[in-house]
């Protein structure tokens, strides 16, 4: 029958996503009065076509991993975890903190190590008030997370123009990390070893998800709650595990930028990786292999908005712009496939296709 | 005298009666609806006249509701017509009900919560009632006044008793000019003096000419009320007790419908078993369970159980009076407000799923789609759902996909589960291998306690039987098994022992042996047992 069709129909939605988000995204740049057509040939020559645009996607792609494999972890257990931007944040000035106050005492591989583990549990305590009050509540983590990202850059915005603000300079931000101190290349190119830390993560996501049982457990979590509690797993305990878990990556991810890139910590800076995330990781139908070539996709997308800003005076916004008709087109795209093939109605989760909105109060212990 | 002949009988002469009165206000005619291979409903014709209240009575699944949903517009039948005032209507959707005349009070209600009583009369209102300012205040008011409403039209719905807020879904029917007026199971939430409440009012819209269609299980209401009863069985018409049965003989006219509903149900003989020691260890014993439903009221009220070890125990009752509360109870899965929950000694009342299954308790839930599987997970990772990572026979850590496989090919073979393979999702196979899979499942842990609930529902007659007897095997390889079914012949077929389930307290408890579908059937609709059929168990 179908099925050659049936099993190539979640890649064509994808791809129909991305082509038909940067069509309209052409066609804003149009009715603004750019080139829209020049602005992605400039896109492609500039990004694929030098070894400077080759590098810089590879730098930019770490994050995402990183920021993917936490989403995937709680996606696919049915936990909406929509503050990675504050995870990140949080984790970033734990970072930016911990690396130049233990810069000088330590071997610099330990000062970065510790620094990286400083991020993550940044992150992870960041996710630790929406896990609670999901577990021992009730409370959706959707409304939680949010409202924990605009606590989350304030606070640190606050905390880096008071507290741990460097004093030795103007702007609001931490003691910059000399380039010797960041995190080194990986031999043989410009790109720092963060990319291995965020392929590893993905890495780890899908031997979680296909070979260990806490991953089956979360899994079956995300596909029915109630089987879960019914089969005697902890849903209080597995609910919190994803929630904590993806803010950890998130975290890192924040280590990831101010160790590797940036070297500081800066007020009221958001790179804005959730939107991003949630965009990677839904077309890549929550698979975590496949999120790999989707991450590198996004970097190529944002050194792309980066270069059209700087040569065409296109707003850094577009990029944005993008990923949110991604996940518009995408939502629609699944829409129609399962219109199309009703037989896989049923089914169509395990393509990893957006899942039902988490149940209230499912989580609660009896 | 076998069903069909009454029935061939009866029909006639209800329509020769409706012919002779004047013609009803509204007639299902004819009304067949089919759903898969399951006939819900098979040529049924019932008709209602103006100022008269019929029951419409009838077992689980007997198609009382879908043929309510027929003449709310809620289902399009198959085949047969409705027609009001003798001339066929259409009624696609609930809207068209409506407009007809048709008002339906639904077992739960439809009301917005934050809204108040008048707002919730205005939703959905359209013509010149809506056209019209105060239009709706005015008849709501009216309405109120020849009901005797006491709920003033600023009260906040959310804030009102279930008796309240009945009333109210009553009068906004009436608001909306409802001339027939369906209740589902109106008095189901209700408490004595609001069901005699709801009997004043239904009785003051008769006076007032409305046709009033009661669906109901409660034999002693219908009785009380009505002045019409029609009993469905098996989605056909088994027959009708007009006003001279209903106004004669309270035991006689419940005797009739009984038979209605349950008689000659063609149930063999007692199950071939020896019967259990009375002496027997009790592998369950509950005591003074009270359990709240969802709803926080309480469902289980105090009830009281023993199984014995070797015995297959059968609780009997319609819908809705516990049954999942107390299977949810036992496998911990809910924790009751009083009581003690004893495994083989072990207390495990409110200790959560994994003290339960710890103790021997295996649970085969009523719900197979909803919580017992995992539609998208393979038939071997629903088979591994309770025990993977248990440290049985795979680590704790690593998922032994192997020793999946080879389980579920076992099991496959064992309870011949029509599968293509072990990797096939679940949500692909029939009903019947769904309940086959979630029965594999806990018998492959041999639990000392099985706790069955629906074992059988929606299973076609085969695979049934199959269920059946692996319960059976279950028990008779001295174990104890909890079978709780609305079917009353799947208890009859293998029970040792029958309690009857109503309002979450055993009402009766039998030997299977001293009983028959009639005895039973009397005690789930609230009658009692006549003397020769009841024995202590």
């Amino acid at each position: 029958m179908s099925g050659a069709a049936a099993r190539l129909a979640p890649v064509l939605s994808s791809l129909a996503a991305i082509a038909g988000a940067l069509l309209v995204g052409g066609l804003f740049l149009e009715a603004r009065g750019k080139d829209a057509v020049g602005g992605y040939r400039l896109m492609v020559e500039r990004g694929l076509g030098s070894s400077f645009g080759l590098t810089e996607i590879a730098i930019k792609a770490a994050p995402l991993l990183l920021v993917g494999a936490g989403l995937l972890i709680a996606l696919k257990a049915g936990v909406w975890n929509i503050g990675v931007d504050g995870q990140f944040l949080i984790g970033a000035l734990a970072a930016g903190v911990v690396a130049p106050g233990l810069s000088g005492t330590l071997p610099n591989a330990a000062v970065l190590l510790l620094a990286a583990l400083g991020g993550a549990v940044g992150g992870l305590a960041w996710a630790t008030i929406p896990a609670l009050l999901r577990v021992r509540f009730g409370l959706n983590e959707i409304i939680t997370t949010l409202v924990m990202t605009s606590v989350a850059i304030n606070l640190s915005a606050w905390l880096v123009k008071g507290p741990l603000k460097d004093p030795d300079v103007v702007p609001p931000q931490t003691r910059l990390l000399a380039k010797a101190e960041r995190v080194p290349d990986i031999p043989g190119t410009e790109v720092h070893a963060g990319l291995i830390a965020g392929l590893v993560a993905v890495a780890g996501v899908a031997v979680l998800f296909g070979a260990t049982v806490p991953g089956f457990r979360l899994w079956v979590l995300g596909q029915n709650p109630r089987a879960a509690r019914h089969a005697g797993m902890d849903v209080g305990r597995l609910t919190a595990g994803a929630l904590l878990a993806s803010g950890a990556l998130a975290g890192l991810a924040g280590a990831n930028d101010v160790l590797g890139v940036r070297g500081l910590f800066q007020a009221n800076w958001n790179p804005g990786y959730g939107l991003a995330g949630f965009a990677l990781v839904y077309l890549a139908r929550l698979r975590p292999l496949v999120v790999i070539p989707v991450a590198f996709f996004f970097s190529f997308l944002l050194l792309g908005g980066d270069l059209m800003s700087r040569a065409r005076d296109v707003p850094t916004q577009f990029v944005e712009v993008l990923e949110g008709l991604m996940l518009v087109f995408f939502a629609v795209a699944v829409a129609l496939e399962r219109g199309r093939w009703p037989h896989r109605r049923r089914s169509a989760a395990v393509e990893g296709s957006p899942g039902p909105l988490p149940a209230q109060a499912s989580g609660e212990a009896a | 005298m076998t069903p069909t002949t009454t029935r061939t009988i009866r029909e006639r002469v209800a329509s020769d009666a409706v012919a002779a009165a004047d013609p009803a206000l509204i007639e299902a005619r004819g009304i067949g609806k089919r759903y898969g291979a399951v006939r819900a409903l098979d040529d049924v014709t019932v008709a209602i006249r103006r100022g008269e209240i019929l029951g419409l009575l009838g077992e689980n699944g007997a198609g009382k509701t879908t043929l309510m949903n027929v003449l709310g517009g809620m289902t399009a039948p198959d085949a047969g017509a409705v027609l009001i005032e003798g001339r066929p209507v259409r009624i696609g959707t609930p809207r068209d009900a409506l407009r007809l005349g048709i008002g339906t009070v639904y077992q739960h209600f439809a009301l917005v919560p934050t809204l108040t009583v008048l707002e919730n009369a205005r939703l959905g209102v359209g013509g010149p009632l809506a056209r019209t300012p105060g239009a709706v205040e005015r008849r709501l008011a009216e309405v109120g006044r020849q009901l005797g409403m006491d709920v003033p039209p600023g009260a906040v719905v959310g804030h009102l008793s279930l008796g309240q807020r009945q009333r109210v879904e009553i009068a906004r029917a009436l608001v909306r000019g409802a001339r027939v007026l369906l209740l589902d199971e109106p008095t189901s939430a209700l408490s004595p003096p609001e069901v005699d409440g709801l009997m004043a009012t239904l009785r003051e819209l008769r006076a007032r000419g409305v046709a009033v269609v009661l669906i109901t299980h409660k034999l002693g209401e219908a009785l009380r009320l009505c002045d019409r009863v029609v009993v469905l069985r098996q989605g056909r018409v088994a027959g009708d007790l007009d006003a001279d049965i209903l106004d004669g003989d309270s035991t006689v006219a419940e005797r009739r419908v009984v038979d209605l509903m349950f008689g000659g149900s063609g149930v063999a003989a007692p199950p071939p078993t020896s019967g259990v020691p009375a002496d027997a260890r009790a592998a369950l014993a509950v005591r003074g369970l009270v359990v709240r439903g969802d709803g926080g009221d309480a469902a289980i009220r105090g009830l009281d159980l023993a199984v014995r070890a070797g015995e297959v125990f059968g609780i009997a009752g319609v819908d809705g009076n516990g049954q999942t509360e107390l299977a949810d109870a036992i496998a911990g899965q809910r924790a009751p407000s009083a009581g003690t929950i004893a495994v083989d000694g072990v207390e495990i009342a409110g200790r959560g799923v994994g003290a339960a299954a710890t103790a021997g308790v295996g649970y085969v839930t009523g719900d197979r789609i909803g919580e017992g599987s995992v539609a998208a997970a393979s038939v071997a990772e629903n088979l591994a759902l309770k025990e993977v990572g248990s440290g049985g026979e795979g680590s704790r850590f690593w998922l032994d996909r192997r020793g999946m496989e080879r389980r579920a090919r076992a099991a496959i073979e064992r309870f011949a589960i029509r599968a293509p393979g072990p990797a096939t999702p679940i949500g692909r196979l029939s009903g019947g291998n769904v309940q086959k899979v979630l029965l594999a499942r806990e018998l492959a842990r041999v639990p000392p306690l099985l706790v069955c609930h629906q074992p059988t529902h929606g299973l076609d007659a085969r695979t049934a039987r199959d269920v059946l007897t692996a319960l059976r095997a279950h028990a008779d390889g001295g174990r104890a098994v909890l079978v709780i079914s609305s079917e009353l012949d799947d208890l009859l077929a293998i029970a040792d022992r029958i309690g009857v389930l109503v309002d979450g307290r055993l009402a009766a408890t039998v030997a299977r042996v001293d009983v028959d579908a009639d005895a039973i059937g009397r005690l789930m609709v609230g009658g009692h047992v006549s003397a020769p059929d009841r024995r202590p168990a």
